[in-house]
């Protein structure tokens, strides 16, 4: 089977000695392209350091790496660098959108940062996708949370990136919007195959995903496969 | 990239208007400076009466001082250097001249006006002779205006009275030719030659013929100017030193000020630029997209920096010449090259600034994209530190040879002091800032909630504490320095002349030679001296310096208490001198030593030293006889007569003033001297006061989440206001603290050097500075904070 994100024991330790903190403690996952995944965990659980170290945005201390079949550890922060803006996609909680910068030029803005002129058709075409192609003159100023976070998933999105990382995505959003926001990204699995890796502390919106994954001190403490937001919530306090 | 750097100019104007003001306020400071600096260096007058007269020889006005074996000095005479009169004749020899005619001042009172007489070989030249009516003056005549043509006139001249027939009526005071030189008390020489030319002559190659005599210089175009208005080269003095000494330091402060408004906008921006390298922006991009918005904003700083620069400069110079110190004639130059000097600085601060504080928004790890808070967590370069702990090691040590020292040498260390400790002030901000945190935060602590959350905000954000410090600091020590050396000296000054002015009465005025012999005569005069007041060279400190001299005549001591410490005042005579001890310190020169001494036109000689004495400042620093200095470049009369005794007529002599109201005027014209020092302090305190306040407001604006969340967790605005209320007194307290230590460390050795004494600091002054420096951090920290609460 094809994997679109593969760790391998992999360990993120923060200070020295008798004062260190072991946000990972050895994470060993596979997840297969097309799936819609959940990371779950209490505050200090290790949820922020998984999703940095597997987006390659932190480096792990010890273990191995691999999205879309390219082992990212190792690389050079220029290497990195490219990898991230040419083959993953972010949506972050909040201040995902350079505000000097309208959202057609947000989402085009990878692209620009490759070189390339951006292919604006294809920008215009998302935007209208994630229901905001009107408003791809304005900036994020002119703009409410759930429009910000629909333009930062279409910048996500446009360059048809292996593993879309998302941190809390609908964490600054009222539930009716957040229902949107999230269904958006399931359409985004179901209908153009994508693969997504979502942060999140609501069972709610971790029942949008394919594979709900417990973290807890460091470590994956159990996993649950297409439960609905009830089941994910029993599981999530301890027994 | 750059199309990312002109959107967030274009879109986001608030993120670089601090960068854009601290930007514009160093380009209006070196536009100021520039301006008045080229103006020096430019200044000419109009020819005036030299104005048809296409060449003029004279004797060089500067004495050139051997300094080494490759190097001289040039140094402006104090006096007027003269010519021997046979050049004339030899000059009007030449091929290519028509005529050449030697011209002398005499200066000459008619009742109470005094003017310059002149001979009327000059008439011709200058165009006088086309305006006569009457004759020409001929032995034993005079031209003038205010007197019938035919009657007698009683004319007062440095050594004599005469009595002359008016010959005929023209603006100025004409005699004849060989009179005039008889008159001017130097019958064998003249002041200039005037030059005129045969048809077709080349001026410039007669000029160089006429200065292969030693000492001769021909002026000729817009240097003639030089020669009728003496007080040319003192204005080129006062405003190139403004624009170039003074500018200096003002470019350095910019500088660094700037440099750290543009790194604290930066480090405001962190998360956007996380955001960036999250989503795919390489450290190289992110440094670029940073420079290349600090050479979008440096020019349009530079060019919106201009006009109030200009304007400074335009008022400044405005200011000069009203006090005196710039004659009528002289013009502010404005030209491009002011404009492209601040251009360049706002573009080379952008461009060392931009990179530094670029290199740390490139180094933000891209993950602290996703984390909501963005705590400092950046350390001060090794390097930097470094460099910053050198300067104060450099100060220390500069401050204990100052120390040391004394007269100029201490001075001229002193100035080294002051800009190395504000260059490491510049440099070590953020951990003087956090040293100060650590110190004025622990009594604070148990001082209430807002007062520790202040401390703690204070420790924890040090770089943007640093960023509204320096500013002050650099001001609080560069402006105590200048307004406080002004105080100094005046203190010391006044005391010397209260102390050493013994005369009952001083009678001052254009005051003829003979005058004082006619004043010991009067009824209740039991003694009188006369004083020429003037001013001569003197090497000391390895280079002729310019001091100030008393050419006295009659028993000094008796009017005149110098404070002698060695020798005897009265074994004062023809070919000795009395010194200021310090400025004989200065000489390497002791009793019974020669003093290498070059009097106003230029003329050396070595005087043995007969006096030492210590009120140097407040009276003179050389007391020689008058007869030593007759006809050697000195004004034509004396400038006071001091009285031992009373009479009422001296009224009919001058001006007379008794002890104390002789020292209140000194007080006077010493505070038109403070006038120049307290404006340099204000300009530099101004400019300091608005940097601040560019960078408070920024921080406040910066912080309105903060505010916010703080209002959340239930604190009064009140508490807000108050936690903010001392971190501003936090700021400012230790700026100010720093500021007058640093200033203390500079005045302390240079005032002792000066004047012997120690620094006098006025304490309602020094409150006023203090308080006025923590009012207004006061007010630009609480003001945009509670305008950012109103928002919330």
């Amino acid at each position: 089977m094809d994997y679109a994100v593969e760790l391998n024991g992999v360990r993120r330790r923060y200070g020295r000695g008798r004062r260190a903190v072991h946000a990972l403690r050895g994470i060993d996952l596979r997840l297969p392209s097309g799936s819609f995944t959940a990371v779950m965990g209490p505050s200090g659980s290790g949820k922020s350091t998984f999703l940095q170290c597997a987006a390659g945005l932190d480096r792990p201390d010890g273990g191995t790496v691999t999205l879309g079949g390219t082992k990212i550890s190792g690389m050079s922060e220029n290497r990195l660098t490219e990898f991230r803006r040419t083959r993953l996609g972010f949506v972050f909680q909040s201040f995902n959108l350079l505000p000097s910068l309208t959202a057609e030029q947000n989402v085009l803005l990878p692209s620009r940062l490759a070189g390339g002129r951006g292919d604006r058709r294809a920008a215009r075409e998302m935007l209208g996708r994630v229901g905001i192609g009107e408003l791809a003159g304005r900036r994020p100023g002119e703009l409410s949370g759930g429009q910000q976070q629909r333009v930062a998933i279409a910048r996500a999105l446009v360059g048809a990136p292996d593993v879309v990382f998302a941190d809390e995505p609908t964490g600054a959003l009222d539930p009716a919007t957040a229902a949107e926001i999230l269904r958006m990204l399931r359409a985004s699995v179901d209908e153009l195959g994508a693969t997504v890796v979502m942060v999140t502390h609501d069972p709610a919106a971790a029942a949008w995903s394919d594979a709900v994954l417990f973290l807890s001190d460091g470590e994956i403490g159990g996993s649950v496969r297409g439960g609905s937001a009830e089941a994910i919530a029993a599981r999530l306090v301890p027994a | 990239m750059n199309g990312l750097a002109r959107a967030s100019i274009r879109f986001r104007p608030v993120a670089f208007a601090g960068t854009f003001v601290a930007l514009a306020l160093s380009a209006a400071i070196v536009m100021a400076c520039g301006v008045l600096l080229e103006s020096g260096v430019r200044a000419t007058v109009p020819a005036g009466r030299y104005e048809r007269i296409p060449l003029v020889a004279a004797a060089d006005q500067a004495l050139t001082y051997r300094v080494s074996d490759e190097d001289t000095e040039r140094i402006p005479l104090p006096g007027r250097a003269r010519l021997d009169a046979a050049l004339v004749p030899r000059i009007a020899a030449m091929k290519g001249v028509a005529s050449a005619v030697g011209d002398i001042a005499v200066p000459v009172r008619d009742g109470g006006t005094t003017a310059e007489g002149r001979g009327w070989g000059m008439a011709a030249l200058d165009g006088t002779a086309a305006s006569l009516t009457g004759r020409p003056p001929g032995p034993g005549e005079v031209v003038l205006t205010g007197h019938a043509e035919g009657t007698e006139v009683r004319l007062v001249f440095g050594d004599t009275t005469r009595t002359f027939r008016v010959a005929g009526n023209a603006p100025g005071v004409w005699f004849a030719d060989a009179e005039a030189a008889v008159l001017s008390g130097v019958p064998a020489s003249v002041d200039a030659i005037a030059v005129t030319l045969s048809p077709g002559a080349d001026v410039a190659a007669i000029a160089k013929d006429i200065e292969k005599t030693k000492g001769v210089r021909a002026y000729t175009g817009s240097e003639r100017g030089e020669l009728v208005e003496p007080r040319l080269a003192g204005a080129k003095e006062v405003l190139t030193g403004l624009g170039g000494s003074f500018g200096g330091v003002a470019t350095l402060v910019a500088i660094f000020t700037a440099a750290g408004t543009i790194a604290l906008a930066v480090a405001q921006r962190a998360r956007e630029f996380a955001l960036l390298r999250a989503i795919g922006a390489t450290p190289r991009q992110v440094r670029r997209a940073v420079l290349a918005e600090g050479l979008l904003v440096a020019p349009a700083a530079a060019l919106a920096g201009a006009l109030p620069g200009l304007l400074l400069a335009r008022w400044w110079f405005g200011a000069l010449r009203e006090r005196g110190a710039i004659p009528e004639g002289v013009r502010l130059a404005v030209s491009p090259w002011p404009l492209l000097a601040a251009a360049g600085l706002c573009l080379l601060t952008a461009l060392l600034a931009g990179p530094l504080a670029a290199r740390r928004a490139a180094r933000i790890e891209p993950g602290r994209a996703l984390a909501e808070a963005s705590v400092e967590r950046t350390r001060p370069g090794i390097v930097r530190t470094a460099l910053g702990i050198g300067a104060v090691a450099g100060g220390a040590a500069m401050a204990g040879l100052a120390a040391r020292e004394s007269g100029e040498d201490a001075a001229n260390l002193a100035l080294g002091v002051v800009l190395l400790f504000m260059l490491a002030t510049a440099l070590l901000g953020p951990v003087i800032a956090r040293l100060c945190a650590a110190l004025f935060g622990l009594p604070l602590r148990g001082a209430g909630a807002p007062a520790e959350l202040a401390a703690a905000n204070a420790r924890t954000n040090a770089r943007r504490l640093a960023s509204a410090m320096t500013p002050i600091i650099l001001a609080m020590a560069f402006s105590s320095t200048l307004v406080f050396l002004q105080t100094s000296m005046s203190h010391a000054t006044s005391g010397q002349v209260r102390d050493g002015i013994t005369a009952d009465r001083i009678v001052r005025g254009d005051l003829p030679a003979d005058a004082v012999g006619r004043v010991r005569e009067l009824a209740g005069v039991r003694q009188a001296v006369g004083v020429l007041s003037t001013s001569v060279l003197v090497r000391a400190y390895g280079t002729p310096q310019t001091a100030s001299a008393q050419a006295i005549e009659g028993p000094v001591g008796a009017v005149q208490d110098l404070g002698v410490r060695a020798g005897r005042l009265e074994d004062l005579a023809p070919g000795t001198v009395a010194v200021d001890a310090s400025l004989a310190d200065g000489a390497k020169a002791g009793l019974g030593d020669r003093l290498r001494m070059w009097l106003p036109d230029g003329t050396e000689t070595r005087p043995r030293i007969v006096a030492l004495y210590g009120r140097g400042l407040g009276i003179a620093q050389i007391t020689l006889p008058r007869a030593d200095v007759a006809g050697h470049g000195v004004p034509g009369f004396d400038s006071m007569i001091l009285v031992k005794g009373d009479s009422p007529d001296l009224a009919s002599f001058g001006a007379v003033a008794s002890r104390a109201g002789y020292a209140e005027q000194y007080d006077v014209d010493l505070a038109v001297n403070a006038w120049a020092n307290n404006t340099m302090a204000a300009v530099l305190g101004g400019f300091a006061a608005i940097t601040a306040l560019n960078t408070l407001v920024m921080t406040a604006l910066d912080r309105r989440g903060e505010f916010g969340s703080m209002r959340l967790i239930g604190s009064t605005r009140r508490q807000v206001l108050h936690m903010l209320g001392w971190e501003s007194l936090l700021v400012t307290g230790g700026a100010v603290l720093l500021g007058s230590a640093i200033a203390a460390a500079t005045l302390i050795p240079m005032i002792k050097g000066l004047t012997g004494e120690a620094p006098y600091v006025p304490p309602l002054l020094y409150g006023t500075f203090a308080a006025a420096t923590v009012l207004f951090g006061w007010i630009a920290t609480v003001l945009p904070a509670r305008a950012a609460l109103k928002i919330n």
